[in-house]
């Protein structure tokens, strides 16, 4: 039995690749439970998206989380942004995939660790710059020197806005491994708790029935956030993009 | 419950709508305000996270800027003492700008909506 909390984020060797430049590329057990979530995605929405006219249970979850992303990505960022629903939309659903796939006992939580959601930050933070620079051309780069200010202010104000949008893929990636990882962490520590109090013998067994109430609500919370973190991300992915076309904030 | 091969008078089936639709209207009345109670909770988590991880975030990469550049010019401590201030500038900057923003749209979440028909030809430029 693994008493150690952190151990269930300890990355193993599936088996091994031949490294690329230098870079050690070996299937993890990250690697797997990354697949296995793209795989549940896409058999989520093999299963949903039948087309039907008149929708069942399947195809109306389907729907429901196809109006959810849109009306979000058109309330956040604009109709004329609609162009980057498919992002938004698999980006979601990869990290609430992720998230809930980790929630399985034995499963491997893979946006637990920095690797992965900087990953998915940076594609985020690329793709404001790109998309940006591509509808923009150079004109982009006034989302850090604001129209309209005195010329001192302008020492003050660019530094501030660079930090401030170098701080966006940091705080995108920190807050989605930060959670993950404390609430795994918190749940294993209550887990830990009752086995020893179980084992212990004596009264104490009965004292057990407090960290099984409070392993039963963790779980609860963990669905919460697992939930609530995939929708942060994707909101934010949307407020970010509006630095695509609002040059002149 | 409603066959399709079962034939019913006109009557009959006009009572029959009218009950469905009664039906129909309690369930999304009933529907609608648990769902908006449900998603005011989850949202307000995840303003709290957002302006928390903002502020400390902001402080933290403009100390780790004024570090890299203290490293590449070699004027330790100097530009770290100064990146912290900006960062911590920069912090309250977009935790008040998030804040007017939340305010602006008073936590308007887009759950439970109806979407509008927008023909995408439009839209490229």
């Amino acid at each position: 039995m693994a008493n150690d909390p952190m151990q269930q984020f300890k990355i193993e060797k599936i088996f091994d690749l031949p490294t690329i430049a230098g870079h050690d590329i070996s299937f993890t057990n990250s690697s797997l439970w990354m697949a296995l979530t793209a795989l549940g995605v896409m058999i989520f929405f093999a299963l949903t998206a039948k087309g039907k006219l008149i929708p069942g249970r399947m195809q109306s979850l389907g729907e429901i989380s196809h109006e959810f992303i849109a009306n979000m990505l058109k309330d956040t960022t604009g109709p004329e942004a609609i162009k980057f629903f498919p992002y938004i939309f698999s980006i979601f659903f990869f990290i609430l995939f992720a998230n809930l796939l980790g929630m399985n006992p034995y499963a491997f939580t893979s946006t637990s660790h920095l690797a992965v959601s900087v990953a998915l930050a940076l594609f985020t933070i690329g793709l404001v710059v790109v998309a940006g620079i591509v509808k923009n051309g150079l004109r982009w780069f006034k989302i850090f020197a604001p129209a309209g200010l005195p010329l001192p202010v302008y020492f003050l104000i660019v530094p501030i806005e660079i930090i401030s949008f170098l701080s966006r893929p940091v705080t995108l990636s920190v807050r989605l491994f930060a959670n993950m990882t404390a609430g795994h962490v918190m749940l294993k520590i209550f887990a830990i708790f009752i086995a020893y109090l179980m084992s212990s013998g004596g009264w104490k067994i009965f004292a057990a029935i407090v960290p099984i109430v409070g392993t039963t609500a963790i779980v609860a919370l963990e669905f919460l956030v697992a939930g609530l973190q995939a929708f942060v991300f994707a909101i934010l992915t949307c407020v970010y993009l509006n630095d695509v076309y609002h040059v002149d904030h | 419950m409603y066959e399709q091969n079962r034939k019913p008078n006109s009557s009959e089936k006009l009572n029959d709508l009218k009950a469905l639709e009664q039906r129909l209207s309690t369930a999304k009345a009933k529907h609608h305000k648990s769902d908006e109670e449900h998603t005011t909770d989850g949202s307000t988590l995840g303003m709290a996270w957002r302006l928390s991880t903002e502020l400390v975030v902001a402080v933290l990469v403009g100390a780790g800027l004024g570090f890299g550049l203290d490293k590449l010019f070699n004027t330790q401590p100097w530009i770290l003492v100064v990146g912290l201030g900006f960062g911590f500038a920069t912090g309250i900057r977009s935790v008040m700008r998030t804040a007017a923003r939340m305010d602006a749209a008073s936590a308007h979440i887009p759950i439970g909506e109806d979407i509008e028909e927008e023909d995408d030809e439009n839209e490229d430029d």
